[in-house]
């Protein structure tokens, strides 16, 4: 707030302290909960990531032990590496999808209500459900795509595509894809109805052409928005853990660990809470520092004068 | 929710116990997956005593954690069933019942399971005691054999017999395959099915002290072998290569020729699946011998429970001949040597298979379990999965090796 006049100052700041403390009172009861279910909860992760902590027996103070061995943990280093290739991969097929689904249904057409809702059916599936569907669908002897494909006559033989790394994480990714780009959709459509027609109208009458327009008009203009689903996308997949638990356990030959599913197995499978609390502390450094490099990349810039 | 489920039930049980004499309501836990053998006796054991036994079925995943972090709540139940393989950790942490005493103070101790009394034991103190008794047999599916053209009653002595029988139940067609076993990531079901084979052969994945991780021998690359072949020559589902485990039973489907499987599977195929016409015989080895794993749950009392009496006189309810019939009724092998013949009495002859290989079972002694094999992602069963389906069988051996020795080195 900037204040001007040196003769406004002292009422100005009287009231100023006032609305500021019924402002607190008025954000009071989230800001409680925000303490509640995640400083204190983090600030005691934190606590805990310094000592030895198993689930059952005494704990004991060893500093910064568990941040050094992470440093030297050949399968922490390989989730890492697997969870950047899923986060790159996943985002960009959500992005491919979701953006041409969105620019179809904002144009007003027949049925465009009913397209919206179909695309949009499969978000409100949770992602454990979608998951277990999945397995279905993609299992070799009673699921639907293998038997289908065989009875298409495309293969001989039933194929298991959970077995192998390259077919499991291509059903993984169409699945996340069918199961998130709805929701992705939703968020680029907003973007996309808040661009005004006059602009666009301007740019055709300047003689624009279909492609000029998307880049230099409502790509600009939808900076902030794709930010925003940039980022939901990031997080999401960074924090994936469901569809490997429960789709591959993990994956063929173990290759599909992602860093939640690494700090759930140290954390609940070899006891190590204090050891999983420390990832945990890493992971969202992580977050936080990929959250803030999106932004200031996708930043609005201040208009050049 | 149940816990609140939990102590509604028990105030309720307290009122009506209450009434009648100060007997002692003791509560348990158990893991499910183990059949009705359990359940049936608590049953028995309540109709006909005083004091009471609540029992509360946990998912057999989650078990460890929810009795972990209930002894660190102090909510934890007075006794618990635990898959016996866990039992050498909670031992170590301290958590569980000295029991020495007044086990050898049972006139039929020497008779117990002794591969239970043995991972019941800790430096040489005595913390769990067997409460039911799986071993791994090795199943055949009688009527697919006469299809085939083979002898329905001859059961298979080695792995060389068990391959060609497999390939002439496959011969029958489209959807009947010769041989079935989890092998996509689950650990439990391969140290269970697939270790007898090493074991047999007179090898080890462990050294004897559980220091030294053994796992490439010649003996297991035999196994291996049988087992590659196998799926290579199409004689197992391809569906095996993905299974976690949820699938275990195939054998049920009556589409499977021959399997390994275990106790609890006879019961419930007697029971549940009187269709199947099958045969039971020892798991061979590799390179020859029998072998089995000795699975099952110990029971365990949680370190100073008040109501350590109750919970005795319910174990040794448990051991008496009534107990032991009604366990063995619903596919619990007798835990007592001594009265085995007497409880199997009258029961399905093929049982007494899983009993004779109570003398030629092991069960590996070590506190990492859970890591090392049982858990998905643990070296074993990556190995598993990655020595017989995969490409790079070398790497596969020497990655499982080296990331078994990391884990035993850090426990230490």
């Amino acid at each position: 707030m900037t204040i001007s006049g040196s003769n406004a100052l002292l009422p100005r700041r009287r009231r100023s302290r006032r609305t500021g403390l019924r402002g607190l009172v008025y954000i009071a009861p989230a800001m409680a909960l925000v303490v509640a279910f995640f400083v204190v909860p983090v600030i005691f992760t934190g606590w805990m990531s310094l000592h030895n902590w198993p689930l059952m027996g005494g704990t004991r103070w060893i500093g910064f032990k568990n941040y050094v061995r992470m440093f030297h943990d050949a399968r922490f280093m390989s989730a890492l590496q697997f969870t950047a290739y899923y986060t790159v991969i996943v985002t960009i097929a959500i992005f491919t999808v979701a953006f041409p689904l969105a620019i179809f249904v904002e144009k007003q057409r027949r049925f465009v209500g009913a397209y919206r809702t179909i695309i949009f059916l499969p978000v409100v599936v949770g992602l454990a459900t979608a998951s277990l569907l999945w397995v279905w669908l993609a299992n070799v002897d009673s699921g639907f795509i293998g038997p289908a494909l065989r009875a298409l006559g495309w293969v001989d033989k039933s194929p298991n595509l959970l077995a192998t790394f390259d077919s499991a994480f291509l059903t993984i990714i169409v699945m996340v894809v069918w199961k998130i780009a709805g929701f992705t959709m939703i968020i680029l459509l907003t973007g996309l109805q808040a661009i005004p027609s006059e602009l666009t109208e301007a740019a055709r009458i300047d003689g624009a052409g279909r492609w000029q327009r998307f880049r230099y008009l409502t790509l600009p203009l939808m900076r902030k928005t794709i930010a925003l689903a940039l980022i939901i996308s990031v997080t999401g997949s960074i924090l994936a853990f469901d569809q490997f638990y429960i789709m591959t356990s993990g994956g063929p030959q173990n290759r599909m660990i992602s860093v939640v599913y690494y700090i759930f197995n140290q954390s609940f499978v070899s006891f190590n809470l204090g050891y999983g609390a420390a990832l945990s502390i890493a992971l969202l450094a992580i977050l936080v520092a990929i959250s803030i490099v999106q932004l200031w990349l996708l930043r609005v810039r201040e208009e050049k004068p | 929710m149940i816990k609140r489920l939990l102590s509604a039930t028990s105030i309720a049980v307290l009122c009506l116990a209450s009434s009648a004499s100060a007997a002692e309501k003791v509560e348990m836990w158990v893991r499910t997956g183990v059949g009705d053998a359990f359940k049936k006796t608590v049953e028995a054991y309540n109709s006909s005593h005083e004091n009471q036994v609540a029992m509360t079925e946990v998912p057999f995943s989650e078990l460890v954690q929810k009795y972990a972090t209930s002894i660190a709540g102090g909510q934890a139940p007075d006794a618990l069933s635990m898959d016996l393989i866990y039992n050498p950790a909670f031992a170590a942490a301290g958590q569980l019942e000295d029991l020495t005493d007044w086990a050898k103070s049972l006139p039929y101790f020497n008779s117990l399971s002794p591969s239970h009394v043995k991972l019941g034991t800790y430096q040489d103190r005595i913390y769990g005691l067997p409460l039911s008794v799986e071993t791994s047999v090795f199943a055949w599916n009688k009527d697919l054999y006469k299809k085939a053209g083979l002898d329905p009653e001859k059961a298979p002595s080695s792995w060389d017999e068990i391959t060609a029988n497999a390939e002439k139940i496959r011969a029958l067609g489209d959807d009947t395959y010769g041989f079935y076993f989890s092998g996509g990531g689950c650990g439990g079901c391969m140290i269970f099915t697939f270790t007898p084979l090493v074991w047999g052969s007179g090898a080890d994945i462990l050294s004897a002290d559980g220091k030294t991780a053994t796992l490439d021998t010649p003996q297991m690359r035999k196994a291996v072998d049988i087992y590659r072949t196998m799926v290579k020559k199409d004689l197992v589902p391809a569906g095996a290569a993905s299974d976690n485990g949820a699938n275990f039973l195939s054998f049920t489907n009556g589409k499977i020729g021959q399997q390994s499987l275990g106790a609890f599977a006879i019961g419930s195929l007697v029971t549940e699946h009187p269709e199947i016409n099958f045969g039971v015989t020892l798991i061979p080895g590799a390179t020859g011998g029998t072998s089995s794993f000795a699975g099952g749950d110990n029971f365990v009392i949680t370190k100073g429970t008040p109501k350590i009496a109750a919970v005795k006189e319910f174990l040794e309810y448990i051991y008496s001949e009534d107990g032991q019939k009604i366990m063995a009724k619903y596919g619990s092998l007798p835990t007592r040597g001594d009265i085995a013949d007497k409880v199997l009495d009258g029961l399905d002859p093929r049982l007494q298979v899983g009993i004779q290989a109570i003398s030629v079972a092991k069960t590996p002694y070590t506190l990492q379990f859970n890591d090392l094999i049982n858990s998905a992602n643990g070296p074993w069963a990556t190995f598993t999965s990655a020595a017989i389906f995969g490409d790079d069988e070398d790497g596969a051996f020497a990655s499982a090796q080296g990331e078994m020795q990391s884990i035993i080195d850090s426990g230490q």
